[in-house]
């Protein structure tokens, strides 16, 4: 007698019980079909049609241009662009500098909260206030506050006897005034992650550790931060990747000035493409910009993989 | 022991006492040092916003206020702030269902190995390439399909493009915690007849349920924050509260007051919730990052 109860079924050769998958098969494709969709059309197709006008001249800044098809040429142009060359290196710079201060202080931090677990239970919800502000209102907000006339950053550097610093205004001192505020926000994540993953350690260790007569020290630098390597990597990677994509706070704290100072690569592509409507050259940026970003994120999860074997 | 090595016990001790001592005032310190620096910018956008427009553009600027007003919120609301608000509450609403919705379903299957390892690995890595790609880049190609569709300044059009920028993070949020559930159950009630849909609805729905409120929160304010699509894709219609904010700021001027009154606005009910959900934010920030 056969036993049929939905997909289960009694094998009639062997004593043994057998699932029929493939009613659930059919369910699972279409669980999965609207956002497969979405990512098709929404996410894939764009990109596709980026890449393509990348190998076109068009500018609909003139009405009534027809794209032309140019090959290569928009690329080779740009490698010969000092402006955009300059704009890459201001990215990098601004992503490497970023990213390192906020390890640096977001690993303090971290080991703060693991040292001191209660009393950072409170100060928990403050972090997520630089966190969950929005860019917007986190860029206009220090831009009052860095405002050499009204800000209350002057105030306090006069009060110590020092110069008025004009700190968005000033071309060498614009970049790192929105990398202070891109550190501000960015720290918290970078701290809550190292804490998590210190606090996932295993505790025998460092107890063996302390019977063997270790120093502080070198329980932090032989213990602690090997161990944290994948958990560090993989913050490393989600900061680097969100350091790239930076927007809102350059656009209201400077739109890209004073004169070029601030202008990143993601900001020329904004420009390039929704102020002179250079569509071509626009494209072009995009998807380099796309195989930078593609190739330190391959080299990042390939150095990841290695670690967690 | 000797008299002596109990001296030198005391001196150690009395030494080891004092750096204790110290590394706690130091604590102290850095607590504080680190609470201003987080604090004050926030109480900064509070004060400007509720202060005159003439103490707002002194010179020195005015740490105390020592007057209020709330001129700069009537400004604010006589143009047509509750039309914004709506704007970025309907979409942000409408953005969350939509990408939670389609992303855990999606992300279910792609949880349960037997849907094919070639498939499953070319959506994963589909859905890790989604999630590092700037915004930038497709907001040209956005601006040029919608307005073709003729879909310029609406909600619709901003509902389409945020769920599918929210669609591979939720995504990769869901599945991290689909995989933590256990599967015992599951297999018990495989084996016991359930089907799938049985399985999913009866089992795995309600023990992902705290994931899936720490997922949508985390679609809610992305969703709420955003400035980019909406600065190009809107006009006067769907206006979403961030393009208001960016907007005070012309090349003449800055409209400080009118500015902070609208981020606080903005900012509010985002802090106020974050505060409260503390637990499940932390959780959903450092779940990608961590394992087990």
């Amino acid at each position: 007698m056969k036993n049929k109860i939905n997909n289960v079924n009694l094998s009639k050769t062997k004593n043994v019980l057998t699932v029929d998958y493939k009613k659930d098969k059919i369910i699972l494709w279409l669980f999965l079909s609207p956002a497969f969709i979405f990512i098709l059309f929404a996410n894939i197709y764009p990109i596709c049609y980026t890449i393509f006008m990348s190998f076109f001249k068009y500018n609909k800044i003139i009405p009534g241009t027809v794209p032309v098809f140019i090959g290569i040429s928009n690329y080779i142009n740009i490698f010969k662009d000092v402006v955009i060359r300059e704009s890459f290196l201001k990215t990098v710079y601004f992503v490497a500098a970023t990213v390192i201060v906020e390890f640096i202080i977001g690993m303090l931090l971290a080991l703060l909260i693991t040292v001191n677990l209660k009393a950072m239970q409170y100060l928990r919800g403050f972090f997520l206030i630089p966190l969950m502000m929005t860019p917007v209102v986190a860029g206009t907000l220090w831009r009052t506050m860095f405002d050499p006339m009204s800000g209350p950053i002057n105030y306090f550097i006069k009060l110590f006897g020092f110069q008025n610093i004009d700190f968005l205004g000033n071309a060498s001192r614009a970049l790192p005034s929105i990398m202070v505020v891109e550190i501000w926000q960015a720290t918290p994540v970078v701290m809550f992650i190292l804490a998590a993953g210190i606090q996932a350690l295993p505790i025998d260790i460092y107890k063996a550790a302390d019977v063997d007569g270790a120093s502080k020290w070198q329980i932090f630098t032989k213990i602690t931060l090997p161990l944290l390597k994948p958990v560090f990597f993989v913050a490393l990677l989600l900061r680097i990747m969100d350091a790239f994509k930076v927007f809102d706070t350059i656009y209201t704290m400077t739109y890209g000035g004073p004169g070029r100072a601030t202008e990143l690569i993601s900001m020329l592509i904004y420009k390039q493409g929704l102020k002179y409507f250079d569509i071509g050259k626009a494209s072009t940026l995009s998807v380099m910009f796309l195989i930078i970003i593609f190739l330190i994120s391959i080299n990042f999860l390939r150095n990841i993989q290695k670690k967690e074997l | 022991m000797l008299n002596s090595d109990y001296a030198k016990i005391e001196d150690i001790m009395a030494k080891f006492k004092f750096r204790k001592v110290l590394g706690k005032v130091l604590l102290y310190i850095l607590t504080i040092f680190i609470i201003i620096v987080i604090i004050f910018p926030f109480y900064w956008l509070v004060t400007t916003s509720i202060k005159y427009g003439i103490d707002i553009s002194a010179t020195p600027p005015i740490i105390f206020p020592n007057r209020f007003t709330l001129e700069n919120y009537i400004t604010v609301f006589n143009s047509h702030i509750g039309k914004y608000i709506l704007n970025s509450f309907i979409v942000s609403i409408s953005t969350t269902f939509l990408a939670v919705l389609f992303g855990s379903l999606a992300s279910y299957s792609l949880s349960k190995t037997y849907i094919g390892s070639k498939i499953r690995n070319a959506f994963l890595i589909g859905v890790l390439i989604v999630r590092i790609f700037p915004p930038v880049v497709t907001t040209m190609p956005y601006y040029l399909i919608i307005t073709k569709f003729g879909l310029y300044d609406t909600q619709v059009s901003m509902i389409i493009t945020y769920v599918a920028y929210s669609i591979p993070f939720v995504m990769w949020l869901m599945l991290g915690f689909f995989q933590e559930l256990p599967s015992e159950i599951d297999r018990a009630a495989l084996v016991d007849g359930c089907n799938l849909w049985q399985r999913f609805t009866k089992i795995t729905l309600p023990l992902a349920l705290p994931g899936i409120a720490v997922t949508a929160i985390f679609a809610y304010i992305m969703a709420w924050n955003e400035f980019l699509y909406a600065s190009v894709l809107t006009s006067q219609n769907a206006k979403t509260l961030p393009v208001l904010i960016a907007s005070y700021i012309s090349d003449q001027r800055i409209q400080f007051g009118p500015m902070t009154a609208t981020g606080v606005l903005l900012v509010i009910p985002v802090l106020l919730f974050s505060i409260l959900a503390q637990k499940y934010l932390v959780r959903g920030l450092t779940f990608g990052a961590v394992k087990g």
